[in-house]
């Protein structure tokens, strides 16, 4: 979901930088708490991990190819607050370092895959686990790719409605929601599909890995 | 089971793998191959020389056909390899059948789920018949018989570069290139190694860093100096006299040295890794 | 106030103003004196700017004229004034980058500076990895992979980062600590 910096108005992204901003806050106190002087480190490789995780190529039937998130594999492995804060400075990295842009899309793409994407990850493999790994870890996959789409394309389909100019043309993404919902949500319903399938799949061989490395 | 043919290295050799004028640029604008050209011979153990970031794997990937250069041309058996080239199946199963190369990370190429499939993966794509006792003998070869139905992960370092072997010598590859084999292994592993290759009849090239273990694989030496030319191709006994291009080249150093009482200091390099 | 800092702000600045400017003569002006302030490179600036966002926009320009005509209203001014501004934003986001040493604009958090230094040199090792077990399975393939070896070697990938991360972290607080990064 890398859209180019100027889709996103204004009335849309500060606000949410600042909401962002506040649960940054909370999250860097609440994994603090959890891992205490071992924070930094942590942080600092999953979001390497993160950043990584997102050049992992999955292909689709059909010959298309799209890019995995691993927002899924890090919620369910390392927790929610520790994702949402990987998956943020993954975001600040490709736009103020790696030069991918979005320093406007940040805060809904923040918002979006790692809040609500890790969270709705585990709370699918809290709520599933119990009863079967791989179908909770794969709608953990699936419903963290999912989620945020639909979250982006509201986010994007509301643009013409809160900035257009008086004669009511667009002035930054110019399609609306009934555009932007079809266009968004359903191409990652697939994607989805294939991230629960990497969801699953690596999630098991980090377990063979990790019992391999207490052995 | 083929066998596998001892050829006659030498001038009347036939050329396997070359590069002609390769230049090479990563990402367009950091110089990591300057004018290099080097002919392979059938039969013939190399070595390629060249300290820490002298662009050696870059140089292996470019002959694997994995990185066009920006630059030049590569050429196995008078075929152009080109990405374009590569596209035509025939051509793509000849070439990567025939010319294997083991990356310095093992890891980066097992994925399957036991050392068996890890070995049989080449065969089954190209659906040859008695793929088991194709596995079979070379895990036996490398020495990992007994972990056929173990995932790769679970091996240790040395292990895990063995069933990469086997994986990539179950082909019956005509050239292979490896980069830094014995950068991880320890010394047991190392000496297996090098007795191993030695008895292949398969054109090698191996990339290394470390000068003492340089005569033990291959006999042709080719140097690639800090400036990303080739300063030297030519046999290896003659470059290991030569102080002079091996400091060029950053293979030895000088640093004052502690016998005893009497401290000096002069070229050297260390026996150990 | 270092100077970076002072340009991080200068930049935060420019991206507000360049989202409040919605007449395309103003975006344009502002593309101009954007790429002024790049002075030799400003060439190469525009071209990296317009390339790396020229898939994206070809297709909701191409899509939204479509749109248009078939509502039968013109939207050329419109088209004219979301490219630029996309245009300006990412060649501002360039500009930045390649001027400002964002590790000395952050230096008033350690914390922040820390963290994203270490994962930004982590993120350049993954990267050149990733594209090592990329070649790798393309090197071993005599034929196009099936769909599940290809999963296979993406999971395999994925759980390897897993594993190296969780080293790098562990190696890392030990350095720390044994350096007292850490006041306990």
């Amino acid at each position: 979901m890398h859209i180019p910096d100027g889709f996103i108005s204004p009335q849309t992204y500060l606000p949410a930088y600042a909401v962002a901003a506040g649960l940054w806050a909370f999250a860097a106190r609440r994994v603090r708490r959890d891992l205490d002087a071992d924070t930094l480190p942590f942080l600092a490789a999953y979001t390497a991990l993160s950043f990584v995780l997102m050049m992992v190529a999955l292909p689709l039937p059909g010959g298309t190819t799209v890019h995995a998130a691993g927002i899924g594999l890090l919620a369910v492995s390392f927790g929610g607050w520790m994702g949402f804060l990987a998956i943020s400075l993954v975001l600040a990295m490709q736009a103020l370092l790696f030069g991918d842009g979005g320093i406007t899309a940040l805060p809904i793409n923040a918002l979006a895959m790692g809040l609500v994407g890790s969270f709705a990850a585990l709370a699918a493999w809290k709520g599933l686990g119990r009863f079967n790994q791989s179908v909770a870890l794969f709608l953990a996959g699936w419903l963290s790719i999912v989620l945020p789409a639909l979250l982006v394309a509201l986010a994007l389909g509301i643009q013409p409605l809160i900035a257009h100019d008086a004669q009511g043309a667009p002035l930054f993404f110019p399609f609306s929601m009934n555009i932007t919902l079809p266009a968004v949500v359903l191409p990652h319903l697939l994607v989805g599909l294939a991230e629960g399938v990497l969801t699953v799949l690596g999630y098991r061989y980090l377990t063979r890995l990790r019992e391999k490395l207490a052995a | 089971m083929t066998e596998m043919r001892y050829r006659i290295v030498g001038a009347d050799a036939p050329p396997m793998l070359q590069l002609v004028d390769v230049q090479h640029r990563y990402g367009g604008k950091v110089e990591v191959l300057r004018d290099v050209s080097l002919t392979l011979h059938a039969g013939e153990k190399s070595v390629l020389l060249g300290c820490n970031g002298s662009g050696k794997s870059t140089l292996l990937k470019i002959l694997n056909g994995l990185i066009a250069p920006t630059a030049g041309r590569v050429i196995y058996q008078n075929e152009e390899i080109t990405p374009a080239r590569l596209k035509a199946p025939a051509l793509h199963r000849r070439f990567r059948g025939e010319v294997a190369l083991l990356f310095q990370n093992p890891d980066a190429m097992l994925f399957n789920p036991t050392v068996f499939d890890e070995i049989a993966f080449g065969p089954r794509q190209l659906g040859v018949p008695d793929i088991e006792a194709r596995v079979h003998h070379w895990a036996e070869q490398v020495g990992v018989g007994a972990h056929l139905t173990r995932p790769p992960f679970a091996l240790s370092g040395g292990e895990k570069q063995k069933v990469c072997l086997a994986a990539l010598l179950v082909l019956e590859p005509k050239v292979l290139l490896l980069d830094e084999p014995t950068a991880s292994l320890d010394p047991r592993s190392t000496g297996w190694l090098i007795d191993f290759l030695a008895s292949l009849p398969v054109t090698t090239l191996t990339t290394t860093h470390n000068l003492s273990l340089a005569p033990e694989l291959g006999n042709r030496a080719l140097v690639l100096g800090e400036d990303h030319h080739l300063i030297y191709d030519g046999p290896i006994q003659a470059l290991l006299g030569d102080m002079e291009k091996l400091t060029a080249a950053n293979l030895v150093h000088t640093h004052r040295h502690r016998h005893g009482n009497i401290e000096h200091q002069h070229t050297h390099v260390h026996d150990w890794q | 106030m270092n100077r970076d800092r002072a340009a991080l702000f200068a930049y935060l600045a420019a991206v507000l103003a360049a989202s409040w400017l919605h007449d395309p003569v103003w975006l344009a002006a502002g593309l101009a004196v954007t790429l002024l302030a790049a002075g030799g490179a400003a060439s190469s600036l525009l071209r990296r700017s317009v390339l790396t966002v020229l898939a994206f926009n070809s297709v909701i320009s191409l899509s939204y004229a479509a749109l248009a005509w078939m509502q039968h209203i013109m939207p050329w001014e419109t088209l004219l004034r979301i490219n630029l501004r996309v245009v300006l934003l990412t060649s501002l986001t360039f500009l930045f980058i390649a001027r400002v040493n964002l590790f000395r604009a952050l230096d008033f958090s350690q914390n922040l500076t820390y963290a994203l230094g270490l994962a930004y040199s982590q993120a350049l090792t993954f990267r050149r990895a990733h594209e090592d077990f990329r070649l790798a399975l393309a090197s071993r393939s005599l034929k196009r992979p099936r769909l599940i070896d290809r999963y296979r070697a993406s999971a395999a990938a994925a759980a390897w980062f897993i594993e190296k991360a969780l080293h790098a972290a562990t190696q890392s607080a030990q350095a720390l600590r044994s350096r007292g990064f850490f006041h306990d």
